[in-house]
């Protein structure tokens, strides 16, 4: 039966109605227009494109979908914290060193205890997911943990709280006339840009300093607080006990050596010898120290999750730090003894007591002399020009390039001519058209391009506090509806590979390679619509029998 | 001008900038969204955020906030950027340099083109070079600024090599001093295409508005006397009508330093400029309201301090206005 | 000399003179192409386009499918640019129609009345002159959401008072003329003589700022366009070499994407230069010969 054009229904009233089968009989109300926030063009092109391409295979389901564009920080601010006054936004996991352990984006993002305030932005909650989350997080057996990992991918292919779009493919380039090609290393879902790189490069001839560049300014460098960009500097100037290596594996790195004495304690050997840019010695209490300068949540709120689960940390030996975990946490090693910067106890010990009394927090303080242990040491930040650092000869691994210099280069299309014209000689991040830098390497054979699928990925996050976004069936049919393929061609233009999960190709040993829906069927969408009891009417998908709108548009 | 005119226009200035800062204050407190929008973390509680509101004092009644941010204004205090944690007069402090020298080099080049152009299109009226220049220099006036920044950076830094594509300073340069740096030739090499791209965008102005003074002032009594007396055509235009048709040319340079330093924004983007205007910009998208506030603040006191500073020029030296 | 006569001798002088006919054939053809925009442009200009095959058709160079080519995420980069002097020619007149509008009224009222309304006008205007205004449009962007109107509020709030100050210098030598005299001694009300009198005389001076604020409109929205700040909703030539120059148009030599939509703002906007120019002559005759 044809679906009847209201006017028609209204004449024929309630005779028709009491004919025609119960279930078809009284259809819900038809769904409100939907609102799809967006970053604007200019600030993210891709997921622009990617946003106008869902909305014209959602139309022909006879939706209403309409797009609202917003600031970047207004986007986060409305997603973040009017958590049920938004139906649909384009939003992005960006791939940072420490989520090459899966466990802060597996448990993190779907768990129901963070989708109050926590990173459950869309409000999934599922108790199965919950149990799959809880035991992959404390098991300590890497294999067992993956299958683990494996099984609540799958869990969120079926309930899809996501339509998974991308895991962008990323472009890093370098002058191999002034950089060994072998020394620059490529770190799994990182890049070229990386520690490693920066440690091993080799200068070939008499130009010695990195020149990177960096779209916009740093706002911070301190070793307590995040940034996106400040925290490649960061990391060069402050040690820590573990690195993640090129794998995305957690290698002893101040540390001689780390091991589970039981699940709850780890116990670290610390390198010896180290010392600080201010040439005063690494001590085992600066050690300690650095693990308990962000367990205060008020005052260093960024870095105080990855502290949280630390009850005690304790001098045990002559050499020996030993941690003692509130709970068990197989990530450990990568989002702590990675991510944990070490910081002289000199030096921050009375900055936290100035600063104890005030209302200013500890990770905005700007100590001005940046003191690590790590093998660059701060040069200046003319912000917002540029941070030099310059190679620390008493680290025990001193970098083979001289000084390293982060530009801050607003303009991409200059940001190409300079690393063409050897005014930058590392391109560390490209946020164009990752075409324009292929295109560079093919017309200069000088310029190296690397492009590595990245640990992030892209996708349209759809609020489940809000009818229809509730009903899995309906995400599912929105999810079918897409074909990642066309979207990786047509919106990442090329650059990017189909996305199923939170744990990224870049991750096989983690990644669920059938958690992918590759999408595109729109007959397979409206199937499922249509078994779930949604309607169509005068070319308007309707809630199914008995569900009323409840939420004005808007 | 009298002394009596001339602090009556010294109050208006400061009036003025009393109102302007009002209105800022007003208009960047009752915009949409929560002012902390961009400091505020996904994942701090209710009791963080209200910490943080206290600590930049949003939680005062309006009026309060309003008294204590004219009070901090005058001493000199422009708050504390949500970005940066610094005060925002420092950030804003250390940006303004480039801003000036960008802009003033830039009008050097482009009134200094412009008043001999105009003179010249003026002694030769008529004539096919008018022509062909007077609808070139409409037309470069037309021109988006990125637009030709980007042609000029394509040309002489991409193709040819010959220029830098943006900063103020070669990667790594130090210098011994604040001075010793605006000065270098490293700086001057930076600040080639920048000035250049807007001198060109700026020149169309003291070229028209020299060529029509020019052509109004031949026609003076005293040109005319000085034809009659012989001398020679060049000397009557550099000597006498010049030095006359420079006065609204003047004024236009007074006014054309205020404006530009806010229209800078865009060229300071183009050719990644540390500049007033970049800060801005990065501000408002990152909801850095202090920081937002204390630049649009310092680009708009330019521009009424150099409307005032045109006011009077033209009133000490155009004796008529006085008198009116 | 009455009203009508100033108007109708304007017109006859600028009729002759090439800059007028450049300025007006050139708004003219923009605004056939507004007009029969849908019927020019082949495509909707952000609609996302795909080759027979199912690729997507981006970057693809000057054919006859596509007579400027495609950009890189697939737009005909022609229709774009047929839309775009719709935007164009919307944003430039109502900016200029506000500007003009609140301009001439408030330099006729400052310099016909003076004493207390002009000195009040006249301090409001010196508030509006102190206010930048790219910067005043970017936060106005940012505050009120990223929409072409922006432009125009902004300019309509801080350009009047250049044209105001101008028109109330030239009310305020009409206003000695003899014919007003005339009329005053004959009773006419303030209304009459203002609006019957001296506006007409006032219109060529307003056309002539509305033929510049045109071109400023149209460069502040390119230039807002360039910041981020554009609408998302409408193609304006901005929009364009914005799209073009965040997707390194120029590195990859597509110059069919960077140029044209920086020739047409040329044009347009020296079209009100030129009509502008041309207006002068007739203003300051002194100029002429």
């Amino acid at each position: 039966m044809k679906p009847l054009q209201p006017t028609r229904r209204a004449v024929l009233g309630g005779a028709l109605a009491l004919a025609s089968t119960a279930a078809r009989a009284e259809a819900g109300d038809a769904i409100r227009p939907l609102v799809l926030i967006c970053k604007p063009q200019a600030t993210d092109p891709a997921q622009y494109q990617a946003a106008q391409l869902c909305m014209q295979e959602w139309r022909k389901l006879g939706l209403k979908v309409t797009l609202q564009v917003l600031p970047a920080t207004q986007q986060s601010s409305v997603v973040w914290l009017n958590r049920t006054k938004w139906d649909m936004t384009t939003w992005e996991m960006v791939g940072r060193p420490e989520r090459s352990d899966p466990d802060e984006l597996v448990y993190s993002l779907f768990h129901s205890s963070l989708a109050q305030n926590g990173y459950d932005f869309v409000g999934y909650k599922s108790p199965e997911y919950d149990k799959l989350a809880e035991a992959q997080r404390a098991e300590e057996e890497r294999d067992k943990r993956a299958v683990l990992v494996k099984q609540a991918q799958m869990l969120i292919k079926k309930d899809q709280p996501y339509v998974y779009l991308v895991y962008p493919r990323r472009s890093m380039a370098f002058n191999a006339e002034v950089w060994d090609p072998a020394t620059v290393v490529e770190e799994a879902g990182i890049g070229i840009r990386n520690f490693w790189t920066f440690l091993q490069a080799k200068p070939l001839g008499a130009k010695k300093d990195m020149v990177l560049n960096s779209p916009q300014p740093i706002s911070n460098l301190q070793p307590v607080h995040m940034d996106a960009i400040g925290s490649w500097v960061s990391d060069l100037i402050w040690d820590h006990l573990m690195r993640v290596d090129i794998h995305g594996n957690p290698v002893p790195w101040a540390a001689e050596s780390v091991r589970w004495v039981d699940p709850v304690t780890v116990e670290a050997v610390i390198r010896d010898g180290m010392k600080f840019h201010d040439d005063t010695p690494v001590t085992l209490e600066d050690i300690q120290y650095s693990f308990q300068l962000p367990a205060n949540k008020n005052k260093t709120p960024q870095f105080y999750p990855n502290v949280a689960n630390i009850d005690q940390v304790t001098i045990t030996g002559p050499h020996t730090v030993t941690f003692k975990l509130k709970t068990p946490q197989a990530s450990f090693f990568t989002s702590t003894l990675s991510k944990i910067a070490i910081v002289p106890k000199h030096v921050w010990q009375p900055i936290v007591e100035k600063l104890a009394n005030t209302s200013q927090l500890v990770e905005d303080y700007n100590e001005p002399k940046m003191i690590g242990s790590g093998p660059f040491k701060f040069v200046h930040w003319r912000d917002p020009e540029e941070v030099m650092l310059t190679r620390f000869e008493g680290h025990w691994q001193p970098p083979k390039l001289e000084n390293w210099i982060l530009r801050t280069v607003s303009n991409q299309e200059a940001t190409l001519g300079m690393l063409r014209n050897d005014e930058i000689n590392f391109l560390a991040i490209f946020t164009g058209d990752p075409q324009n830098v292929a295109d560079l390497a093919k017309q200069e054979p000088k310029i190296k391009v690397v492009t590595t699928t990245d640990l992030g990925f892209q996708f349209i996050a759809m609020n489940e506090r809000r009818a229809p976004f509730d009903d899995p069936a309906f995400r599912m049919a929105l999810s079918e509806a897409i074909n990642r393929k066309i979207m990786a061609a047509a919106a990442w233009n090329g650059y990017a590979e189909p996305a199923g999960s939170c744990v990224s190709t870049a991750l096989p040993f983690w990644h669920a390679p059938d958690s992918l829906l590759m999408g595109g069927d729109i007959g397979k969408s409206k199937k499922i619509l249509a078994d779930a009891g949604y309607t169509l009417s005068g070319g308007q998908l309707h809630y199914p029998a008995g569900r009323k709108e409840e939420i004005t548009a808007g | 001008m009298s002394l009596k005119a001339l602090l009556q226009r010294l109050g208006q200035t400061v009036f003025i900038l009393w109102v302007v800062t009002t209105l800022l204050f007003f208009l960047f407190r009752l915009m949409p969204g929560s002012p902390l929008a961009a400091y505020i973390d996904p994942t701090m509680t209710a009791d963080q955020q209200a910490i943080l509101l206290h600590q930049f004092g949003l939680d005062q009644p309006l009026w309060k906030q309003y008294v204590l941010y004219l009070m901090n204004m005058a001493r000199g205090s422009l708050g504390v950027s949500f970005i940066y944690k610094e005060p925002v007069g420092g950030i804003l402090l250390a940006a303004l340099p480039n801003t000036l020298l960008l802009t003033l080099t830039s009008l050097l080049i482009a009134y200094a083109f412009g008043t001999l152009t105009g003179a010249l299109l003026a002694a030769r009226r008529g004539t096919w070079l008018e022509t062909v220049t007077l609808p070139a220099i409409l037309a470069t006036r037309a021109l988006p600024e990125f637009w030709l920044g980007m042609v000029l950076l394509a040309v002489f830094s991409f193709s040819m090599g010959l220029l830098p594509a943006g900063g103020a300073t070669s990667p790594g340069a130090s210098f011994p001093s604040a001075f010793a740096r605006y000065t270098s030739l490293d700086y001057l090499r930076h600040l080639m295409l920048p000035a250049l791209t807007l001198a060109i965008f700026l020149q169309g102005l003291p070229t028209l508005l020299m060529r029509s003074n020019m052509l109004e002032v031949m026609q003076e009594e005293f040109v005319v006397m000085s034809r009659i007396k012989g001398l020679s055509e060049w000397s009557i235009i550099m000597r006498h009508a010049a030095r006359n048709a420079l006065l609204p040319v003047a004024t236009a340079l007074a006014l054309g330093i205020g404006s530009s330093i806010g229209g800078n924004v865009v060229i300071e983007s183009v050719f990644s400029w540390p500049g007033l205007g970049r800060r801005l910009v990065e501000a408002v998208s990152g909801s850095d309201y202090p920081l937002a506030q204390g630049a649009f603040l310092m680009i708009a006191a330019a521009q009424i301090v150099m409307n005032c500073v045109a006011d009077v020029v033209y009133s000490t030296l155009d004796p008529r206005v006085g008198r009116r | 000399m009455s009203a009508t006569t100033v108007v109708t001798v304007s017109w006859r002088r600028q009729a002759r003179d090439p800059y007028f006919i450049a300025g007006i054939s050139i708004y003219l053809a923009f605004l056939l192409i507004a007009v029969f925009a849908d019927q020019i442009a082949p495509n909707a200009p952000k609609d996302i386009l795909f080759l027979d095959n199912g690729s997507l058709a981006n970057a693809l160079p000057p054919s006859a499918q596509f007579p400027l080519g495609t950009t890189t995420s697939g737009c005909d980069i022609f229709s774009q640019l047929v839309h775009g002097s719709q935007s164009a020619l919307i944003v430039g007149i109502s900016a200029a129609f506000v500007v003009v509008s609140v301009g001439t009224l408030v330099g006729l009222l400052a310099g016909y009345f003076g004493g207390f309304v002009d000195a009040a006008l006249m301090r409001i205007a010196d508030i509006a002159l102190g206010i930048p205004l790219l910067p005043f449009v970017i936060v106005l962007a940012a505050f009120l959401g990223p929409t072409t109107w922006n432009v125009v509020l902004a300019m309509s709030l801080l350009l009047w008072p250049n044209s105001a100050r101008i028109i109330r210098a030239q009310v305020l030598s009409l206003r000695e003329r003899a014919y007003i005299e005339a009329a005053r001694t004959a009773g006419s009300g303030h209304f009459r003589i203002l609006f019957h009198h001296i506006a007409p005389n006032i219109l060529p001076l307003a056309l002539l700022f509305g033929s510049i604020a045109i071109g400023w409109a149209i460069l502040t929205e390119a230039s807002v366009s360039f910041l981020g700040f554009a609408d998302p909703d409408t193609t304006t030539w901005g929009f364009m070499l914005q799209d073009a120059y965040v997707s390194q148009a120029l590195s990859r030599g597509l110059y069919n994407w960077f140029v044209p939509p920086g020739i047409c703002i040329v044009l347009m906007v020296s079209a009100g230069f030129f009509i502008s120019r041309s207006y002068e002559q007739f203003l300051f005759p002194r100029l002429r010969d």
